[in-house]
């Protein structure tokens, strides 16, 4: 009887020791109120995020520079983006951000994760978390803007800092072969508060118990972390991995911000692809197209992620 | 048990068909909303074709009652985009006497260029959208505008208020397109710009002092001057690449040298089919190749912004600077002066980059097409051309005798306009030839100026991108 509230917040991974959680209330009595209380949400859902999303597919088969009547088309657009050289590369600059927004942040902050909590709470919890939080809070624009100049060659910290271990100044965001790990790093700054939290968070919630009752069995650092740590974390890696992921495929405001796609492409990325076909090629039909496949792409991708997801016990 | 049941029903909603039932009439609901909304412009377009004529016959009504200039009271709404401190002064003073004069209000909204690009193709549809807007010139902005019928045909208005007489032929076309917006630089008139440009060389006087320069008079004297400094241990030219668009102002001030203002007009404005690849970009392009590879430009340049590399210039790092007058209100007059691009001989006069600034245009559908007329009017008079000049930047007009000091930066910009212009020697921005040119020409460039691509496949991959440009339409 000990616990009858439902827990909220990440999904929950381990159940207290075979007890089921029960909710309270009484909504048997009235079946329509959750549809009632949905309705509002409902509605500004479907006319601020549905409807525009599937407006945008419409316009993705015709021809319309945002201007005149437009043109029907049909597929070619879609047709015309499976040849475009310049949007598989864009994809594939998407693909190596997932590295920084995702697989980089995740492990790092497992790391720390492991580090920290041995087998006792972690100290000084707060400080982290507001700590490493903040490149979550600032905004994105502002983030990049900030990194531009830290990057610049003539006076930028990072410069200035790697000068005083003997690198010579680099021109970080105008040269091809670093411009993208450069944009990378900075995501990594952004999105490595985030997954940091989120497994501190996670961490507290595992029962002292079973790290004890592991030790007793004569398990060691690695196998508690295996068998202990890491199935009480899933719940959480699969939102970090989740939400990351998507920030990854969808990055815009960083790469127009520092680089503008740049230099020669580089840095191009899904998003900035929309960007440049809507408003400045004026071919709204094609940024269409572009913007459809992302979502259906991210769409599956989570999707994939999500089923990593535990499922209640 | 009620309990179990409920709580069946809430797994149930994080699972199966249920709510996927639920999520299928949200759908639904939303495509019939999706269906309502409207993705053409077939009204919007046919209604401005209709009104441009009557517009155009009340705007000649209105000149001919030449003091009657609109309503007092009314409100004019105008977009611009001089948002860089200097200007936006110049342009507070210029619309507070106007609206004195005419008891009018101005609503003035200022963005950036590229804000400015993005926003005005849906606000000129709009019945409350400005006025009078600064329209970028180009196909994908002017030329888009005029296609839909947005914009008023000024031919008449330029013959009645003698803009024909005050700026050549060659600086209007900038702003002509055909009635459909197929053709540019010929056809009708849809803009007038206040300011002009040039694209020249700054250099600092008190470091040519010390090192013992002169203004060169030919191109070869220009490369020595270059080698000279490099020589003394200082940098030549400063220079910062990383927003990409002001390697197009290098490598085009060359390329200029080299070719005439018939081939620039045919390929930019795509008459004649003229190609880029010519053997005289191919030599623009090793010549550029040379500065960098002998350390002309400043070191890294690559990750250096427009806005630091002018900001260090003005501060007096490097010796030289290639950009555009627009910046030579940010110098100080007495240190810095301005030359043109020379040519093989000192007499000759080669083609400059440059033209008018971001051209006024008005709205086809406004309501109110004389007070709008005037507003143009006035922001390229001599009044106005006056207020740039004391501002330290180069009108399109003639400012009054005495407004441009002698030995000044100013004066040296001016003399080189006017020079330009008397010589019929104003040459393009190359990246306006297709609406994908400024995309491929900013990343051939960045490529060519790190030195990983040859100046032949630099030439010949831009002009296998023009020709794809002008057949895909």
């Amino acid at each position: 009887m000990a616990d009858l509230a439902v827990r909220e917040g990440a999904p929950r991974a381990l159940s207290r020791r075979g007890q089921r959680p029960r909710p309270t209330g009484h909504a048997g009595t009235r079946p329509w109120l959750p549809y009632a209380l949905l309705a509002l949400p409902a509605a500004v859902y479907g006319t601020f995020i549905v409807a525009p999303l599937l407006s945008t597919v419409r316009v993705s088969f015709y021809e319309w520079n945002g201007l005149s009547p437009p043109r029907w088309v049909g597929l070619d657009n879609y047709r015309e983006l499976l040849g475009d050289a310049g949007f598989w590369q864009a994809l594939l600059h998407n693909g190596v951000f997932l590295a920084f927004y995702t697989v980089i942040p995740v492990a790092l902050a497992f790391l720390l994760v492991v580090l920290l909590t041995q087998e006792r709470a972690v100290r000084g919890l707060s400080v982290y978390r507001v700590g490493l939080f903040v490149p979550q809070v600032v905004p994105m624009v502002v983030v990049g803007v900030v990194w531009r100049w830290m990057y610049s060659p003539v006076n930028g910290v990072v410069n200035a800092l790697l000068g005083l271990v003997g690198v010579e100044p680099q021109p970080w965001l105008g040269q091809a072969s670093t411009a993208l790990p450069a944009v990378g790093v900075v995501a990594t700054w952004v999105q490595y508060g985030f997954a940091m939290v989120l497994f501190l968070a996670g961490v507290q919630r595992i029962d002292r118990d079973l790290f004890d009752a592991a030790a007793v069995d004569g398990a060691g650092p690695w196998a508690r972390f295996r068998h202990v740590t890491l199935p009480g974390l899933r719940g959480e890696i699969v939102v970090a991995l989740t939400v990351s992921m998507i920030a990854a495929l969808r990055v815009f405001d960083l790469v127009f911000v520092m680089t503008r796609g740049g230099p020669a492409n580089a840095t191009d990325v899904v998003a900035f692809e929309i960007w440049q076909r809507a408003f400045q090629l004026r071919q709204v039909g094609d940024a269409a197209a572009v913007a459809t496949v992302l979502v259906v792409l991210i769409l599956a991708l989570s999707r994939l992620v999500l089923r990593l997801q535990p499922s209640d016990a | 048990m009620v309990g179990t049941r409920v709580r069946t029903g809430a797994r149930d909603l994080l699972r199966a068909p249920a709510p996927l039932r639920s999520v299928i009439a949200l759908l639904l609901l939303a495509l019939l909303v999706a269906g309502c909304l409207p993705a053409s412009d077939d009204g919007a377009g046919e209604g401005a074709a209709e009104e441009d004529g009557a517009t155009e016959a009340a705007a000649d009504d209105a000149t001919e009652e030449a003091t009657d200039t609109g309503g007092e009271g009314e409100t004019l709404v105008v977009w611009d985009q001089w948002a860089r401190g200097v200007e936006g002064d110049v342009v507070d003073q210029l619309n507070a006497e106007f609206e004195e004069e005419h008891g009018v209000t101005i609503q003035r909204e200022t963005k950036t260029l590229d804000d400015l690009n993005a926003t005005i193709g849906l606000a000129m549809g709009q019945p409350d959208g400005p006025d009078v807007a600064q329209v970028n010139q180009g196909r994908s902005d002017m030329g888009a505008l005029v296609e839909a019928g947005l914009l008023m045909d000024l031919t008449q208005v330029a013959e009645e208020r003698g803009w024909t007489e005050r700026f050549s032929e060659n600086l209007l076309n900038r702003n002509m397109f055909s009635e459909d917006g197929s053709q540019f630089g010929t056809g009708n008139l849809y803009g007038v710009a206040p300011q002009a440009e040039i694209v020249g060389w700054y250099y600092n006087k008190d470091a040519f002092d010390e090192l013992g320069l002169e203004v060169p008079t030919t191109f070869e004297e220009l490369e020595a001057l270059l080698a000279d400094i490099a020589a003394a241990g200082e940098t030549p030219i400063t220079f910062g690449n990383l927003d990409a668009w002001p390697a197009i102002h290098t490598y085009g001030a060359v390329q200029h040298t080299l070719v005439d203002t018939d081939y620039l007009n045919d390929f930019v404005f795509g008459l004649g089919d003229a190609d880029f690849a010519i053997p005289e970009n191919v030599e623009a392009a090793e010549t550029i190749q040379r500065w960098v590879e002998a350390g002309y430009f400043t070191d890294n340049f690559e990750g250096i912004g427009y806005d630091d590399s002018w900001a260090q210039f003005a501060a007096g790092e490097g010796v030289l600077m290639l950009t555009g007058s627009w910046i030579s209100g940010e110098l100080d007059a007495e240190q810095f002066g301005f030359f043109l691009t020379p040519g093989a001989s000192p007499d000759e006069v080669v083609p400059q980059i440059g033209g008018q600034g971001v051209p006024l245009a008005i709205r086809a559908d406004t309501e109110h097409p004389e007070l709008a007329i005037e507003y143009v009017d006035w922001m390229v008079s001599e009044r106005a051309a006056q207020l740039w000049a004391e501002a330290g930047l180069l009108p399109s007009g003639t400012p009054p005798e005495g407004t441009v000091q002698e030995g000044t930066l100013l004066a040296e910009v001016v003399d080189a306009w006017t020079t330009t212009l008397d010589n019929d020697a104003v040459g393009h921005y190359l990246d306006w030839a297709t609406p994908t040119f400024y995309d491929e020409l900013t990343a051939e460039l960045q490529q060519l100026l790190s030195l990983s691509v040859e100046p032949q496949e630099f030439v010949d991959r831009l002009q296998a991108d023009v020709e794809a440009a002008r057949s895909g339409g």
